[in-house]
């Protein structure tokens, strides 16, 4: 199973290879949150994608008929038919399927929903919520949008979404089921999440600094990524470029806590074991890991000693960046997004950096890629992400034989 | 290197429904022509004369015994306790070697729209400040996975699906591959729904609710011409799939194997009849090749059919395509007269009542069937309970926007 295609919707912006230009780059694109007054909450960075115009991407999703979470999602599985040149040759409706995660789908409906009920009561709230709001209608958005009738599925598996939901496309194609999966995941800014991350103190004031001693928080953010999916054979026999293999998943549960990781990153590693293992391949042969990396005084720091536990010795030395740093936690979207920069990775033999590195952290003594890209051969990568319930997802990718 | 296909069955049933807290008593509440349903009013979730499914006043600590109760919303207890059941029935206990690599594959249609709304309408009304953290990790839809796996301590694969209505079988679909597939040999999955006045409210909204006007004897009439809507509810069940040798490994019976699963997607969403016809027909065709049978061979039917007026009909037809002419002599049934409809609940709850009533060879009937609505293919559903013999069950689910999944399972001999 190769990955042949990628759209990304993110704070950085809308598209394939520019986006993947920008974050080599090292660009930022989080700032001052604009879709609300974020002045009651103390903090005002957020990751927002910038004039989002569902307009320019959809061709048939009335973007009126459909939540944000949906339009964004749409947008990047446009974007990915289009840089797999499936656009011009066109998959079998049936064998095409969709496969979608999400941390709170489409939160900016409950928002709407309060705001009536709270200005006119019962009697004027809860009209069209049935129609937008469930979040299995993002993935059924998606193929209404690209004319994809096969396997159809939301894992709302929260911040590792992205992953369970490229876990899914793969053991769907490899199941024969589909012959192309668009797998991905799509969150939209909203209060609601941004009030949950505040209240728990996870907000950063300005900048995301994964890895950094002197890091104060994650930034929240929204967008969506898509990758195709498709068989070698299918790819290699329609001319298409494979940007990179899907080698391996593993997911695991830490059953610890709802919000925090496991101390000692038991459960991280197991995820990241198992894929290896199914990969067929040592933690040593791992030439890049893209990080969870979320830039919370505690998430990395778990996240440094479950890397260790995993990779050992190797832990200090492989690279491992965090694209979080530079447009913030996309939540359900961004190991959706970052499964393309791992494939991505691993074709260019280009590593995206760790921007608003500064100072070293003892308790995360890995090589975060501070700042500056890093071109080295990219043999095989791994997509680590962690979620609320305790969730560990990775996937590794590898260059294709 | 090819080993002999993993087969997945069935070793234990949790549930909590509207007619009871065990697959036998909810089987037996049915066949005696039960209601499970109570007015909206008088559970303070919406006005009088609206039917819902809803558990007055569960005891959760019986469930889940002493521990911090707090941490979990509505949605969780359901699931946590449906859990406890699940492990209990399947002779797994704490301690028990394997235990902790249990996994859990959980359908919602909803999360909690109760927690979520009162996370937001508390910190825009009192202020940011005052959002309650313990309510944000509730937000999240994959909370009463987390939860439950938290709760009993299950650190195997976990997951949630979402996919409306047929959320509860698209679980027990995910989560059969993932045992097939060798990722654990022992996981529990099925659904859960909780009833909140938020989703009650969309619900009577839409217009898709019997008794949206006043009425004394609204009930929901699944299959009949007098069909108005269905009754909005809330349950959770799970069923625990092993590995079948992992569990005749450790003693454990199999009830029922999982033959073979299927989905069809409607692209017209349900607004044209003929589109959910054929999502119908290509997800029972789907399940049928799945599972290497043919609809001749089936046993035993269980419909999701609600009342929904054009659902009940789009069910009925499409099964009648996919059946081949089987479908008039196939004793059927559905039990959403008697429980309702709970979303993402209805597709395990309805394998664990048709599991347990082709080990009863005893099907229920549809309570207060009157007659069938004419203009429907030929059914075999009838309003008492009867003797079935066999062993191949179809379960069908039809959502709500048209939609479809089906089920195919094989009692033990």
């Amino acid at each position: 199973m190769v990955v042949t295609g990628f759209g990304l919707v993110t704070p950085l912006g809308c598209g394939s290879r520019e986006i993947w230009d920008r974050l080599l780059a090292g660009e930022c694109g989080t700032g001052p949150v604009r879709s609300f007054d974020a002045a009651p909450y103390g903090v005002d960075r957020g990751g927002e994608v910038p004039d989002f115009d569902p307009a320019r991407y959809l061709r048939r999703l009335e973007p009126g008929s459909a939540g944000r979470a949906s339009q964004l999602a749409a947008a990047a599985a446009r974007l990915a038919l289009e840089d797999a040149g499936l656009a011009a040759d066109p998959v079998e409706p049936w064998r095409g399927g969709v496969a979608r995660g999400t941390t709170s789908g489409e939160a900016r409906e409950i928002e709407r929903f309060n705001d009536e009920l709270m200005a006119e009561g019962e009697d004027a709230a809860g009209s069209g919520f049935l129609d937008r709001y469930p979040c299995h209608l993002i993935p059924r958005h998606v193929a209404a949008e690209i004319g994809f009738l096969g396997p159809n599925l939301m894992i709302p598996a929260a911040c590792a979404a992205g992953n369970y939901a490229v876990a899914w496309a793969f053991d769907t194609l490899r199941s024969g089921r589909a012959d192309v999966m668009l797998a991905g995941g799509a969150d939209c800014f909203s209060r609601i999440t941004y009030a949950g991350f505040n209240r728990l103190g996870a907000v950063a004031p300005e900048r995301c600094q994964p890895f950094d001693r002197g890091r104060k928080g994650m930034i929240p953010a929204e967008g969506a990524g898509v990758v195709v999916l498709e068989t070698l054979e299918r790819a290699r026999r329609r001319g298409a470029h494979a940007y990179a293999e899907v080698a391996g998943y593993g997911l695991s549960c830490d059953a610890h806590h709802m919000t925090a990781a496991h101390p000692e990153g038991v459960g991280a590693a197991r995820a990241m074991e198992e894929a290896l293992e199914q990969s067929g391949l040592a933690a040593s042969e791992v030439s890049y890991v893209s990080a969870h990396g979320t830039g919370t005084p505690t998430n990395d720091r778990l996240e440094a000693i479950a890397v260790r536990r995993t990779f050992g010795a190797a832990a200090s030395s492989v690279p491992i960046s965090s694209i979080k740093s530079m447009i913030g936690h996309t939540m359900g979207a961004a190991s959706a997004i970052e499964a393309a920069v791992c494939a991505l990775a691993v074709s260019d033999g280009r590593i995206p950096p760790t921007i608003h590195f500064e100072e070293p952290d003892p308790e995360c003594p890995l090589d975060c890629v501070p700042n500056e890209a890093r071109e080295i051969p990219v043999s095989a990568a791994m997509n680590n992400s962690y979620a609320f319930g305790g969730y560990n997802a990775s996937v590794v990718f590898r260059r294709v034989p | 290197m090819s080993a002999a296909p993993r087969q997945v069955v069935v070793t234990g049933i949790g549930l909590l429904s509207p007619l009871g807290d065990s697959a036998q008593e909810v089987h037996d509440a049915l066949c005696a022509g039960r209601l499970g349903l109570r007015d909206a009013d008088a559970a303070g979730l919406g006005p009088a004369g609206l039917p819902i499914g809803h558990l007055a006043d569960p005891d959760w600590r019986r469930y889940l015994g002493d521990g911090n109760l707090r941490p979990l919303d509505r949605s969780s207890q359901l699931a946590a306790s449906a859990a406890a059941l699940a492990l209990a029935d399947a002779g797994w206990a704490a301690g028990d070697p394997g235990r902790d690599g249990i996994g859990l594959v959980l359908g919602t249609m909803f999360g909690s729209v109760h927690t979520i709304t009162q996370f937001d309408r508390r910190a825009v009304v009192d202020g940011p400040a005052y959002a309650k953290p313990m309510d944000f990790a509730n937000t999240v839809i994959n909370a009463a996975a987390g939860q439950t796996a938290i709760w009993h301590g299950l650190r195997g694969v976990n997951a949630t699906v979402s996919a409306g209505s047929l959320s509860g079988l698209q679980a027990l679909a995910f989560g059969a591959d993932l045992v097939r597939a060798g990722r654990c040999d022992a996981l529990l999955a099925g659904g859960v729904e909780e009833l909140c006045a938020e989703t009650l409210l969309a619900f009577r909204r839409a217009g898709l609710l019997c008794g949206a006007e006043p009425d004394a004897d609204a009930r929901p009439r699944p299959l009949e011409s007098g069909r108005t809507g269905f009754a909005l509810a809330e349950g959770a069940a799970f069923l625990v799939l092993e590995e079948e040798a992992a569990a005749a490994r450790r003693g454990a019976v199999a009830l029922a194997e999982i033959r073979g699963h299927g989905a069809g997607l409607d692209p017209a969403d349900g607004r044209d009849e003929e589109s959910a016809i054929e999502a119908v027909a290509a997800a029972v065709g789907e399940a049928l090749r799945s599972a290497a049978i043919g609809g001749s061979d089936l046993d035993a039917l269980a419909l999701s059919a609600n009342g929904a007026i054009r659902g009940d009909a789009a069910e009925a037809r499409g099964l009648e395509r996919a059946l081949d002419g089987k479908l008039a002599q196939l004793p059927a049934t559905t039990s959403k007269a008697a429980l309702g409809e709970a979303p993402g609940a209805a597709g395990a709850l309805q394998c664990a009542l048709l599991l347990t009533a082709l080990r009863c060879r005893r099907l229920p009937g549809v309570a207060g069937l009157q007659a069938l609505d004419p203009t429907l293919p030929p059914l075999d559903v009838r309003g008492e309970s009867r003797t079935i013999a066999g062993r191949l069950a179809l379960v069908s689910g039809h959502g709500l926007d048209g939609q479809s999944a089906a089920l195919v399972l094989e009692v033990g001999s």
